[in-house]
């Protein structure tokens, strides 16, 4: 079995300083393969974004066994409105990541930003626009090519499809299986969604007070739930539904 | 239906029209502002003096076109300082937030307790009156708030996750402050430029009021005034006219920058 892309043993983070620090997680241990997607489940609060900001090192105070396998993991917010500059085109967004990668010829982000148009199910034509002018699925759609565009193998996604409505919800699950198919991405994917959960990832930790306090296949988890908080969680999703 | 912009509309003609007044006088004046004319003393307003004449016989419009100049360039130039150096400041100290940041706003709040003009006496009792020392000293008061403004919008946008993103992407902390950022508080920015323009064209009209503004070799429509003051009844056009011309530029500066402000709560 190849190594694994994400590995981390016994993490422990906080946040604050001082007399205000707190402890957020607790002793994670957690394996991601190569082209697996691993959901992460939990109510707001326990620590499940913390565990993917963690991963891109975004948080620094942390003790443990952390590796991370691919070149600059990227993320995908949950909130389309907020994750893309107001203030530019589409064009110049999608094209920023080269930038920063050092890709100086304009022709060559041009082509680069074509080239991954079609895949992710958007339009020259979107270039020109700033985001206030698209919808919100399309924007969530700029926002996955602009994780994709400096060829990150790890993307995190933190809540995704929850702000859109239910059609585009199942567009973009779509999208993002296809991706990871042709591209070979893993996906860390946070939601407290299960039903999202369920149709996108092939493993599930399910995270509650800053410990994973389950971990397994999806249909094990779904069918044999054994922790007494999935069972709850579970429960309240049925109910739902 | 969208409402009719009207601040933003009045104001945009009014300082146009102000703007190119000035502009005239840098290039031409009817009369060369200091020439005195013995026979015209004390002259009404006229065809031949549109603005009337002084008590030496100098023409109102000239000195007021030459004075509407010289109170522009010098609330531009206190402008500029204020308004870049705070830009500067602000924007890393919202940026990075911290220790320094504490200090450098504790500092700017030391500086903005005073009221600026008072501020900008002492500093042109020490250094003595002129066009530069003017500029400075309004220059360096007019810090403290382009600072806190652009600080403030700083601290919104610097956790948002577009911010965030960028910097996952591996942008640099500068270019993510100049080019990811600063284009989104253009809005605030400009129309905080409006009132410290505002401001800056009042500042350097009461300091020459008072006397301790711009030299007599080039005189402000502040300077004029205070030389008029002694004539406010027997000759109210030298008063009246380059009052006017302050209160007008004021104003529609002020409308535009309201009106900027309304267009962007539209907007957002």
């Amino acid at each position: 079995m190849s190594d694994p892309i994400v590995r981390v043993r016994n993490l422990s983070s906080w946040y604050g300083k001082g007399r205000e620090r707190k402890q957020v997680l607790r002793d994670v241990s957690v394996e991601l393969a190569p082209g697996e997607v691993l959901g992460i489940v939990g109510e707001s609060g326990s620590g499940k974004t913390t565990l993917a900001k963690c991963v891109l090192g975004m948080v620094t105070d942390i003790t443990g066994e952390l590796t991370v396998n691919s070149r600059r993991p990227q993320m995908v917010f949950q909130d389309p409105y907020g994750s893309l500059n107001p203030a530019k085109t589409v064009g110049w967004i999608l094209e920023e990541p080269l930038r920063a990668a050092g890709v100086k010829d304009k022709n060559q982000r041009r082509k680069k930003v074509a080239e991954l148009l079609p895949l992710v199910g958007l339009e020259e034509e979107h270039l020109n626009r700033k985001p206030a002018q698209l919808s919100g699925g399309q924007r969530q759609r700029v926002a996955i090519a602009a994780a994709l565009i400096q060829g990150s193998r790890l993307i995190v996604l933190d809540e995704p499809v929850s702000a859109l409505d239910v059609t585009l919800q199942a567009q973009i699950l779509r999208l993002l299986a296809e991706l990871k198919e042709r591209l070979g991405l893993s996906y860390l994917f946070i939601s407290h969604d299960l039903a999202v959960v369920y149709q996108l990832c092939d493993r599930v930790a399910v995270m509650t007070g800053g410990e994973i306090v389950e971990m397994g296949d999806v249909d094990e988890i779904y069918d044999h739930p054994k922790h007494p908080y999935t069972k709850k969680l579970l429960d309240a999703s049925l109910a739902l539904d | 239906m969208r409402k009719k912009n009207w601040y933003l509309t009045i104001g945009i003609v009014l300082t146009a029209c102000m703007l190119i007044f000035i502009a005239v006088g840098f290039f031409w004046t009817p009369y060369a502002p200091s020439a005195m004319s013995a026979g015209d003393r004390n002259g009404r307003p006229s065809l031949r003096h549109l603005f009337g004449c002084d008590s030496f016989g100098r023409d109102v419009f000239s000195r007021t076109l030459e004075g509407a100049g010289s109170t522009l360039t010098i609330a531009l130039a206190v402008l500029a300082v204020g308004a870049v150096c705070g830009l500067v400041i602000g924007a890393l100290c919202g940026y990075y937030g911290g220790a320094a940041d504490a200090l450098i706003m504790r500092l700017c709040d030391a500086v903005a307790a005073f009221p600026s003009v008072l501020l900008a006496m002492v500093v042109l009792a020490v250094t003595g009156p002129g066009k530069y020392n003017v500029i400075g000293a309004l220059g360096v008061l007019f810090i403290p708030s382009f600072a806190r403004l652009v600080r403030g919008e700083f601290l919104k946008y610097r956790d948002r996750d577009f911010v965030q993103s960028a910097r996952l992407m591996g942008v640099s902390d500068l270019r993510i402050i100049f080019v990811h950022i600063l284009p989104n508080i253009w809005p605030v920015l400009l129309s905080g430029l409006t009132i410290g323009f505002n401001n800056a064209v009042l500042a350097e009209a009461s300091m020459s009021y008072l006397g301790i503004g711009v030299s007599a070799q080039e005189p402000s429509l502040g300077y004029m005034l205070k030389d008029a003051q002694g004539y406010f009844f027997t000759l109210p056009w030298c008063t009246a006219f380059p009052a006017a011309v302050v209160i007008l530029l004021i104003l529609g500066v002020g409308l535009l920058g309201e009106g900027i402000r309304e267009r962007m709560g539209v907007a957002s």
